[in-house]
């Protein structure tokens, strides 16, 4: 009895010891973060990351996901769209991440929809403008609540002629997204009434952008139309200032032209830009604003558009909660026309058909380095109709129409 | 009126300036090819290694003036180092030998900057600031500096090759070394000196520059395409044709961006140089022989 009580005692402190502690016993579910952590877009992975990491730390402090722990794996895609595949499928196949944030640049983002399509997984994108992803490349998988060049341009174009001028010279970054925003910004102007005087691109991390002044001085538009993001925005801005162009022309730009936390560096050039977007942390809207103190509480920095990765994990987790599942093929319907509340824009719907979500999106002009709301955009207005499978401006050109 | 000074002028500007910096570049490369017969692959990256050494210097110092001075120093001495170790034991070879050995420290150099600083873009600050309202215009009075100094240090190199001992021996050198050396003037040595020179030239274009282009491990590569056709429309060897042809390329490409957009400028300045070496081969003031 003695050797019995003795064994069990031995077998207990064994088990005790060797057995994990409570909370690794709590199964894991992966998610995946790819997009550009260095380089021209590095600002918008980086802040992809934090809004992710958010996301995941307070669904974890309530339990998680359908019981599991939430385990966000980051990975760096160069920008491009090469490394982003091998990335995506590293995530999927090696981590088995059950979704996927991704990738930043629209190019890099577009490569990752044929892996997440063939390898059946949610694909979020949070920050890609292109138009393609929710027409000709679009896969059941993909989801988007960053606003597309369609509604950016539906947004912007009215305001310009309206407020600004009707003369506008189009300047874009010579790739997916920067030639996807001119396209529709060229179309949406000239449906109301403006005039483009001249379109140029740059290629992506253009150095020195003065090669490409004197034929915007030649035009010499009302309002100069930018469609460029990340660093190239910043060197743009610096360069155009240098040259006197900003104080020449009106400029307005794209929701991504510049993250809120590059504006005090460069805050004389920007003075008066004309912005569309969906966050900023000068905004008073008490949505905007609650966010913004959760953000900041976690990461002593403002948030900015990258918000939006927030909500992906958000609404990943709720529909993983409804359909009692990660199955991709079981999520995919119940995240279709799924709606969340109380988002940093308030209601994000996501629309069945293209799998767009309906957002109101604000327009902001710079002031002392502060992007300051001045008018919002109806996102039902600016969304136009869903165009899966087809060229959403067909029979477009690139043709100065001069009147 | 108007468009003149809002638009034809600070195109011209433009060309002058890069011009300028072109000039000092494809300068180095045009005596090296002279002097050695090779055209030096290394160049651009002799030219990148300024501005990364720039970089360091203005890391360690925060002075950018320093930086201007030490830059082609340090690069100068590696470039020499260089000439001694690699290039010198080759001189008696076919020229294709040189040029195999400059295209591999080209790719030795540009990997080492990558494994010490990295493959990311940095940025250097320039110096000086601001713009300068210029007949109506507004210009960046940093590229403005730009083009006095290279102006300035043209002028100084045209005084060195034509008033100076030394410059005499490098043209010397450059019609024929053999003689040279039968006349007692140590020319290994006048070799090392002129690499060395060279390098610092480049080093220099590539840290003046380096504000405007920013600095990361390719930037040789894409300047050094330019330099070589500077050195070839020049005419192969030429000194003065070399300053006039990174002149012209570099108004041209300002000029014609006015109706083409500048990624398709390159393929019409490709085009430019072909037309002029139909008609006329050996560039606008090379020696007869050399691409005939």
């Amino acid at each position: 009895m003695r050797r019995l009580l003795a064994l069990s005692t031995v077998v207990l402190v064994v088990v005790g010891w060797a057995g994990p502690p409570a909370d690794a016993q709590q199964k894991v579910v992966r998610i995946g973060d790819l997009g550009s952590k260095v380089g021209v877009f590095e600002g918008y992975g980086k802040y992809q990351t934090m809004a992710m990491q958010l996301a995941v730390e307070e669904l974890n402090a309530r339990g998680g996901v359908l019981g599991h722990r939430i385990e966000m794996i980051s990975e760096d895609d160069d920008t491009k769209p090469a490394p982003a595949v091998r990335k995506a499928e590293k995530l999927i196949l090696q981590d088995g991440v059950k979704m996927l944030v991704g990738a930043v640049s629209s190019g890099a983002t577009m490569a990752v929809m044929d892996v997440t399509k063939k390898h059946r997984v949610i694909h979020w994108n949070s920050v890609s403008c292109a138009e393609f992803m929710r027409t000709t490349k679009f896969h059941k998988y993909y989801f988007s609540n960053q606003p597309d060049s369609r509604m950016q341009a539906n947004g912007l174009a009215k305001y310009i002629v309206d407020r600004m001028g009707k003369r506008v010279y189009i300047f874009y970054t010579d790739y997916a997204m920067g030639q996807s925003d001119a396209r529709q910004f060229k179309t949406a102007l000239e449906r109301l009434g403006g005039e483009v005087v001249g379109v140029a691109g740059a290629p992506l991390d253009t150095k020195d952008f003065s090669p490409w002044f004197g034929a915007i001085n030649q035009a010499n538009p009302d309002v100069l139309f930018l469609a460029f993001a990340g660093t190239d925005s910043l060197r743009l801005m610096t360069q155009l200032h240098s040259f006197g162009m900003t104080k020449k022309f009106k400029l307005a730009g794209i929701d991504c032209f510049l993250l809120q936390q590059d504006l005090p560096a460069i805050a004389e050039p920007m003075e008066g830009f004309v912005q569309l977007a969906h966050f900023s942390p000068y905004n008073p809207d008490p949505n905007m604003q609650a966010f913004n103190n959760r953000f900041k509480k976690r990461f002593g920095v403002d948030a900015n558009i990258m918000a939006g990765a927030y909500d992906a994990v958000m609404f990943w987790a709720a529909a993983v909660e409804k359909a009692k599942t990660f199955d991709a093929d079981r999520l995919v319907p119940v995240l279709e026309g799924m709606c969340l509340d109380n988002t940093h824009i308030g209601r994000q719907c996501i629309r069945k058909e293209d799998h767009q979500v309906v957002m109101d999106m604000h327009l902001y002009q710079v002031k002392g380095g502060k992007n300051i709301p001045i008018a919002k955009v109806d996102g039902l207005q600016a969304i136009g109709e869903p165009m899966v499978g087809k060229d959403p401006l067909e029979g477009f050109t690139w043709e100065i129409k001069r009147k | 009126m108007e468009y003149l000074t809002a638009v034809l002028a600070p195109q011209l500007l433009h060309g002058l300036v890069f011009g300028a910096a072109l000039g000092l570049l494809a300068l180095g490369l045009t005596v090296i090819f002279g002097l050695l017969g090779v055209m030096n692959f290394a160049h651009g990256e002799l030219y990148m290694l300024g501005a990364y050494v720039g970089l360091a210097v203005i890391g360690l110092t925060g002075s950018f003036w320093l930086a201007l001075l030490l830059a082609p120093l340090a690069v100068a001495l590696l470039g020499a180092l260089t000439e001694v170790a690699t290039l010198r034991p080759l001189y008696r070879r076919p020229p294709l030998y040189g040029l195999i050995l400059t295209f591999g420290l080209a790719l030795v150099f540009r990997e080492g900057v990558r494994q010490v600083w990295g493959g990311d873009m940095r940025r250097i600050l320039p110096p000086i600031t601001g713009s300068t309202p210029l007949l109506g215009m507004t210009y960046p009075t940093y590229r403005l500096f730009l083009l006095a100094v290279s102006c300035a240090l043209l002028l100084l190199l045209w005084l060195f090759f034509t008033r100076t001992r030394a410059g005499i021996l490098v043209r010397a050198a450059v019609q024929d070394a053999e003689m040279l050396d039968g006349l007692g003037v140590n020319v290994p040595r006048l070799f090392t000196l002129a690499f060395a020179g060279s390098a610092a030239l480049a080093a220099l274009a590539g840290l003046l520059l380096a504000p405007v282009f920013t600095v990361y491990p390719q930037m040789g590569v894409e300047m050094i395409l330019l330099a070589f056709m500077v050195v070839i429309l020049g005419g192969m060897g030429s000194l003065g044709g070399s300053v006039v042809a990174a002149f012209v390329i570099g108004i041209a490409q300002s000029l014609l961006t006015l109706w083409l957009n500048p990624q398709r400028v390159a393929i019409a300045i490709f085009g430019l140089m072909i037309l002029v070496l139909i008609v006329r081969p050996r560039g606008f003031f090379g020696r007869e022989g050399v691409l005939e």
